[in-house]
């Protein structure tokens, strides 16, 4: 009985206009979504891949291990070509810093080879399948009972042997078996878009995600379904039932995530990273302070009238590559090193502390930002797609605290291997080539060396050295969640779908039990 | 057998719409309920069809109470209504097809629906073409050929000669009489007294949700029927007309 109820209603909808209409939209947006998405990722790819290169010749051009700064490069999540979450409004890269914890990722937000083109509004495949769906699922819903009342034809099924919860299971899978067929559909398209995009590889991981955003979808869809039939029953005519169907349909798709937005803003106000940047920039101005009483001190301590270098490259938090120096200067920086560096990292606690409280209230403020919208399934959907494609603020968080824990590690290894207080932190030469002022100013008075003309030892020139290996400092290796563990993450959520969708079928079933079907 | 006992009904608002009527319609009998409107004869029906329940009495399709076991009873009886309104988008032979299969007729084949359609009147021509385009006579055709694929014991029809064309209607009624001449029970709601006179085996007037007149078909055929009818009628819309002035 269900199962021929079903049936006449896929039959009617099959030649209905609204079933054309939906299918005719989701041949012409699927395609030009997935095809804009497919080209932002592969853009980011070959963003990447440039960086990966740059970064690679960094690494293995390191001479001192004060420059072993590394910069992480987050590989672009291929599932964001179906969702793409934070993803294109974040950085890639975060630079590993001793002096400061890294926070939020940096680099390359666009993705266009034309910056200008950013203002394109594109929306992705979730977006789109999460506006198409809830339409269509109102669009064959609003007037289930309502039309089938109108049109006399309630009364004359119910004259036969059919239960009101046989009707009502038939009427759902009806408009279930209709539009899962488009949803299929919009998923089977663009898998093969994806498949004839001959650079973009997906791993087995990436498929069960791909698999668990369609089966999230197939709920979303039966919760707009069951939304439809609620207010069909509820409505006294189908022209009362499409004008709040589509009133609800505005409301849970736009007004809610703007709301949201509006209202966590409203709610809890996070300082601007400017005011954060100035408490910051206090305590570098601190650490310099120190740094340059330190440097006095240590002169001191080594009856110096100054430093001088004869080949020296610096840069900031730490780096400095000297060659050709006195044992005199060298010694200076060693000493101030293992005083600096300690001090260095001392520092950026006391900074994290005020970039802590500011993450703590950016991460907040989204959290309060995500409940509000819970308000709408729509919302509710798009948060699990943007879990389970690793494209998630809280996805991109997590992925920051393995940053920082990995800034732990290497300093450790540094600890460790007492770097600091090493003068291979800052020259690769060997401190027996060092040369006393003495003999230096002896050196240069017998013409051995000669100033004026470059006349030094090779050994005073980074030509003379190979680089450091590197192979045994430690390297991020963050394996980001599997599709199972960003799936067991977005269970909460998939409850929040599920809920109301039982609320709705009780209610349904309630009301149409006393539905007057004259 | 389609049986009302003390039957009564009472609407929230507080009208009485079916005051203790007392009805059987035997096996091979064609029940004509005449009345104005608003005299109680949808009522009746839509207690049959237990689609309102009583707030007295008995209704008893087969000797199975309806309110009891309303799946059950709507296994014995058909409903051809007023104006048969069915899925426009589908064929004659599709709605058949459905509603022959919602009676619970299984294995019925595509010349099976064309007989019955056959045997409504309906042309050879219509039987795939969408509803939509039907007249009213032909989609009153279609009700009653869904009504008799059932095979139902009982079949109640509601006013099924509104807006039919004479030579329709007086079909639609030799359908009835072969339908009665099998065995079925009919109860047929209606204004029209001419047919009632020569189609019904017995002819019931309600007024006022009061089953006011019985005759058999010998008493009505000697009675002035038309005369007793148009009288309470009459006083109907006479009371109608007291009430609306008050």
């Amino acid at each position: 009985m269900i199962w021929l109820i079903a049936k006449k209603d896929f039959l009617l909808n099959l030649t209905s206009p609204r079933f054309i209409i939906g299918f005719i939209l989701c041949l012409v947006i699927i395609p030009f979504t997935m095809l804009v998405s497919i080209d932002g990722f592969r853009n980011q790819m070959r963003i990447h891949e440039v960086d990966v290169a740059e970064q690679t010749d960094y690494w293995n051009g390191i001479m001192v291990y004060s420059g072993v700064r590394p910069t992480i490069l987050k590989t672009p999540e291929p599932l964001s070509i179906f969702t793409q979450g934070i993803q294109g409004n974040m950085g890639s890269s975060v630079h590993i810093e001793f002096g400061e914890y890294p926070t939020l990722l940096s680099g390359h937000a666009g993705t266009r080879d034309n910056p200008l083109l950013n203002a394109f509004f594109s929306i992705d495949f979730t977006t789109v399948i999460a506006i198409l769906m809830s339409l269509l699922a109102l669009v064959f819903s609003y007037d289930l009972f309502t039309r089938e009342k109108e049109d006399g034809t309630l009364k004359l099924v119910f004259t036969n042997a059919v239960s009101r919860t046989s009707f009502l299971s038939g009427k759902f899978l009806g408009i279930l078996i209709t539009l899962l067929p488009i949803l299929l559909f919009c998923f089977i398209l663009s898998i093969i878009l994806i498949l004839t995009a001959p650079d973009i590889t997906f791993s087995i991981s990436d498929w069960i995600g791909i698999g668990l955003i369609f089966f999230t979808s197939i709920i979303y869809l039966m919760l707009f379904i069951l939304m439809g039939m609620l207010i069909s029953a509820l409505s006294k005519s189908s022209s009362v039932s499409i004008v709040i169907s589509l009133l609800i349909w505005i409301w849970m798709l736009f007004l809610v995530p703007d709301i949201a937005y509006y209202s966590s803003q409203s709610i809890y106000k996070v300082p601007t990273y400017d005011n954060i940047r100035y408490s910051l920039d206090e305590l570098d101005r601190e650490f310099e302070n120190a740094t340059n009483d330190k440097w006095g001190s240590i002169q001191k301590e080594l009856n110096m009238d100054g430093v001088g270098h004869w080949n020296w490259n610096g840069g900031g938090d730490g780096y400095d590559e000297m060659y050709g120096c006195t044992y005199e200067a060298n010694e200076f920086h060693r000493r101030l090193n293992i005083w600096r560096e300690p001090m260095r990292l001392n520092y950026a606690d006391k900074k994290w502390a005020f970039q802590k409280s500011w993450l703590d209230a950016l991460a907040k403020q989204e959290r309060i930002r995500q409940m509000i919208s819970w308000l709408s399934p729509s919302e509710i959907f798009t948060q699990i797609s943007s879990n389970l494609s690793r494209t998630s603020a809280d996805t991109y968080l997590t992925y920051m605290e393995k940053v920082r824990e990995y800034r732990e590690t290497l300093i450790t290894y540094f600890k460790d291997k007492s770097l600091f207080s090493s003068f291979t932190y800052f020259t690769p030469q060997d401190p027996k080539s060092f040369v006393k002022q003495a003999d230096l100013n002896a050196m240069a008075e017998s013409g051995e060396i000669d100033w004026v003309h470059f006349k030094v030892p090779a050994t005073w020139g980074p030509d003379y050295y190979k680089p450091l290996n590197l192979d045994d400092v430690p390297k991020f290796n963050h394996q980001m969640a599997t599709s199972s563990e960003t799936f067991k993450q977005s269970i909460g959520l998939l409850i929040g779908l599920l809920l109301p969708g039982i609320v709705f079928l009780t209610a349904i079933i309630i009301i149409f039990m006393k539905y007057d079907v004259r | 057998m389609l049986k009302a006992v003390e039957l009564s009904k009472r609407y929230e608002d507080g009208h009485l719409a079916l005051d203790a009527l007392n009805l059987e319609i035997k096996s091979g009998e064609i029940f004509f309920l005449l009345g104005a409107n608003g005299a109680g004869k949808t009522t009746t029906i839509n207690l049959f069809l237990n689609f309102i329940e009583p707030s007295s009495g008995q209704v008893l399709i087969n000797d199975i109470d309806v309110v009891k076991n309303p799946l059950e009873t709507k296994k014995y009886v058909s409903f051809v209504s007023e104006n048969v309104m069915l899925y426009g988008n589908f064929s004659a032979r599709q709605n058949l097809d459905f509603f022959a299969k919602l009676g619970g007729k299984k294995d019925l084949t595509k010349q099976d629906y064309y007989n019955v359609m056959r045997s409504v009147g309906l042309q050879e021509a219509a039987f795939e073409k969408k509803l939509k385009t039907f007249s009213k006579g032909m989609r009153q055709k279609v009700g009653l050929a869904i009504a008799i694929i059932k095979d139902a014991d009982n079949i109640i029809l509601d006013e099924p000669t509104s807006g039919l064309d004479p030579k329709s209607a007086s079909e639609l009624m030799q359908i009835l009489i072969n339908l009665k001449n099998t065995g079925k029970s009919i109860l047929m709601c209606t204004h029209d007294i001419f047919r009632a006179k020569t189609v019904a085996d017995r002819v019931g007037i309600m007024k006022e949700g009061r089953l006011v007149m019985l005759r058999d078909k010998e008493q009505f055929l000697t009675d002035d029927l038309e005369k007793i009818y148009l009288n309470y009628m009459q006083e109907a819309v006479m009371f109608n007309d007291t009430t609306s002035k008050i």
